[in-house]
């Protein structure tokens, strides 16, 4: 499939880049440029930075926000994958229903997921900073459906997953062992999504009063705004390497005709 | 050796209105190689798919080896199949994906790629054994997924259309490779394939289906020579259908009368079926009984079709030697060459 692409200037394509870039980039650096500033002195240091390392909480918090989003990932895995291998395969007129429910999260106001929750979780639940994955998950679905339905819809599930139950392969290991790494690329991209939606999630979080680390962060900001955007310059940065760290450790194999 | 025997009993399988097999039975001998061979439709594949688990019969028994194994699920059924479509696994290489079968077996690394490569060796693609799937032909990937069917040694092998994606060259010398592999190795093989040419080439036996229900299973030969229905009849083959007229247990055919074999209780007006080698065609000296449409040549015999007076089309398969004069227009006399001919009701 990518053999023989050439890249040509595409006018269209080069505008769409530099808006975004516009966009994404110029707030990130102005930020940056901004957090290393030093009042006292005039010139540039990373006085903010160290001071936020030094904060007591900085590491508890950033570790909380980082396994509770481990913990998303996984349960979106856990439940998605199967679920939807199964949708695809049995063909039924369920999967355009559960595709529409799918994006609920995104008309839902966040409110009404902390009130409901409140409501309907049991109190054992409520009392444990484990309700947060199970509703971040909720939050994600949106995105990870899609993201895991076009890579199932891009293989020809049906005789692969037949191909591997003949060959002695039960579920779990047509799953594990063919499946998740034929889609590889659309896993990642829900890895990723679920991950850093996880980690950033502020109003469902503060709405049913939890601490983490972007609840911490806003915290803190109150006496030390500077501070806070480098904290926040931070964050961005640490869950970045920790997806790189991940997808290099991931063999590099070839899948579905890419190279 | 591991090979087994294979039985379906009574097997039914409706998917809503559609019945796709109606108490449909078949035994396949150890190391017998049966082709299933049917119009679009008729069940084929769902018939493999019940063996192979895939699919679970509504009512009936699935048989190896005389144990039932109705109720076991297909990854524990030890059968190896290859599909019509291409299967291969796209993030494994070749050699990982002929070891597959193996892995899931817990057969260590080491042994499991010794066996995928002599596997990749009787299918000759032992030096693409590092590449990845995308990088083979349609007929590589197929010779692939064969390779992959064999290599835990099934019980039985299953194949569902193999050789129907491929071009016609690659298509004859595959089916000959099958065959050499199933018979070196003596599985038990059930191949389902519309193209009979194909079916009677390298088959034990091969059954006709049709509607669901397993028509004839005989030898080639004995399928061809000795069609048990005017189905199998029409669809093995080529078969002429001329109308004729049953007195006395006798049929005249081109002014010579033959004895009618029936298939039931044939009378009055019927087709003769009679094949094209067994009609031949001469230049007619005076009045003939048809005109020749059209001759082709296909090198040592030449098919020519005529129109009797009646307006019958009759075509016929001679050695082209013979049929040097028979230009299309001419007048010719046809005659039938056997002394009986199988008749079935218009
Ligand atoms: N999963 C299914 N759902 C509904 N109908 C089905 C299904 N599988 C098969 N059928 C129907 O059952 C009948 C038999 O199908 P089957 O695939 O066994 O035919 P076949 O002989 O293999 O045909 P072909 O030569 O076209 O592959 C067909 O009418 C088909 O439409
Ligand atoms: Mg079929």
């Amino acid at each position: 499939m990518a053999k023989g692409i050439k890249i040509r200037f595409r006018p269209a394509l080069a505008a769409t880049l530099l808006i975004l870039g516009f966009f994404v980039f110029v707030p990130m650096i102005s930020a940056f440029e901004y957090s290393i500033r030093t009042p006292l002195t005039g010139g540039y240091g990373w006085t903010h930075y160290i001071w936020a390392v030094r904060e007591e909480d900085f590491f508890h918090y950033i570790l909380r926000s980082m396994w509770l989003a481990g913990v998303t990932v996984l349960i979106t895995l856990f439940v998605l994958v199967p679920t939807l291998t199964w949708l695809h395969l049995s063909n039924s007129k369920v999967r355009g229903l559960i595709d529409g429910l799918s994006l609920l999260p995104l008309v839902i106001p966040v409110v009404a997921f902390a009130v409901g929750a409140q409501i309907s979780f049991p109190e054992f639940v409520q009392n444990t900073v484990l309700e947060l994955p199970f509703l971040y998950f909720v939050l994600a679905l949106p995105y990870a459906f899609r993201s895991l339905d076009i890579g199932l819809n891009s293989i020809p599930l049906k005789t692969i997953t037949e191909a591997a139950r003949s060959a002695g392969a039960n579920w779990l290991r047509t799953i594990t062992t063919v499946i998740v790494p034929v889609i590889r690329g659309s896993v990642m991209a829900t890895i990723a999504l679920t991950f850093a939606l996880s980690l950033g999630e502020y109003t469902l979080t503060v709405l049913l009063h939890w601490d983490t680390f972007p609840t911490w962060v806003t915290y803190v900001a109150q006496d030390n705004i500077l501070g806070a955007i480098a904290i926040s310059m931070m964050s961005l940065i640490i869950p970045f390497l920790i997806l790189t760290v991940i997808t290099l450790f991931v063999p590099e194999r070839s899948t579905q005709g890419r190279k | 050796m591991s090979s087994k025997s294979l039985s379906l009993r009574n097997i039914s399988k409706r998917f809503g209105n559609v019945i796709a097999l109606d108490n449909f039975n078949l035994e396949v001998g150890v190391g017998e190689l049966v082709a299933l061979l049917g119009p679009s439709g008729c069940g084929k594949t769902t018939a493999l798919r019940v063996v192979a688990g895939l699919e679970h019969q509504d009512s009936g028994t699935v048989l190896v080896a005389d144990k039932n194994i109705s109720d076991v699920p297909a990854h524990k059924r030890n059968m190896g199949m290859v599909f019509q479509a291409y299967s291969l696994f796209p993030n494994l290489t070749v050699e990982e994906n002929v070891a597959f079968g193996l892995q899931m077996r817990k057969v260590s690394k080491h042994v499991r790629l010794k066996k995928a490569h002599e596997l990749l060796d009787l299918v000759g693609l032992d030096s693409q054994s590092k590449r990845f799937t995308h990088q083979l032909s349609g007929g590589q990937q197929q010779r692939v997924a064969l390779a992959r069917a064999l290599a835990f040694e099934p019980e039985i092998l299953l194949l569902d259309e193999p050789l129907s994606a491929l071009d016609a060259q690659v298509r004859v010398n595959l089916r000959e490779e099958i065959r050499r592999l199933q018979l070196s190795l003596g599985t038990t093989t059930l191949f389902v394939t519309h193209d009979q040419e194909e079916a009677m080439a390298i088959s034990d036996r091969v059954g006709v289906m049709n509607n669901g229900v397993l028509e004839q299973i005989d030898t080639p030969d004995v399928l061809y020579n000795k069609p048990a229905s005017s189905f199998v009849a029409g669809f093995v083959g080529t078969m002429n259908r001329i109308p004729a007229h049953i007195t006395d247990g006798m049929v005249e055919i081109f002014g010579s009368k033959v004895v009618a074999l029936k298939r039931g209780n044939e009378t009055g007006k019927v087709h003769a079926l009679i094949r094209p080698e067994s009609i031949s065609v001469a230049a007619a000296t005076a009045q003939g009984n048809a005109k020749v449409l059209t001759r082709s040549f296909m090198g040592a015999s030449s098919n020519i079709i005529c129109q009797t007076a009646d307006g019958t089309i009759v075509q016929s398969l001679m050695t082209s030697a013979s049929t040097g004069d028979l230009l299309p227009g001419s007048s010719v006399q046809l005659r039938v060459l056997s002394s009986e001919v199988l008749v079935t009701n218009v």
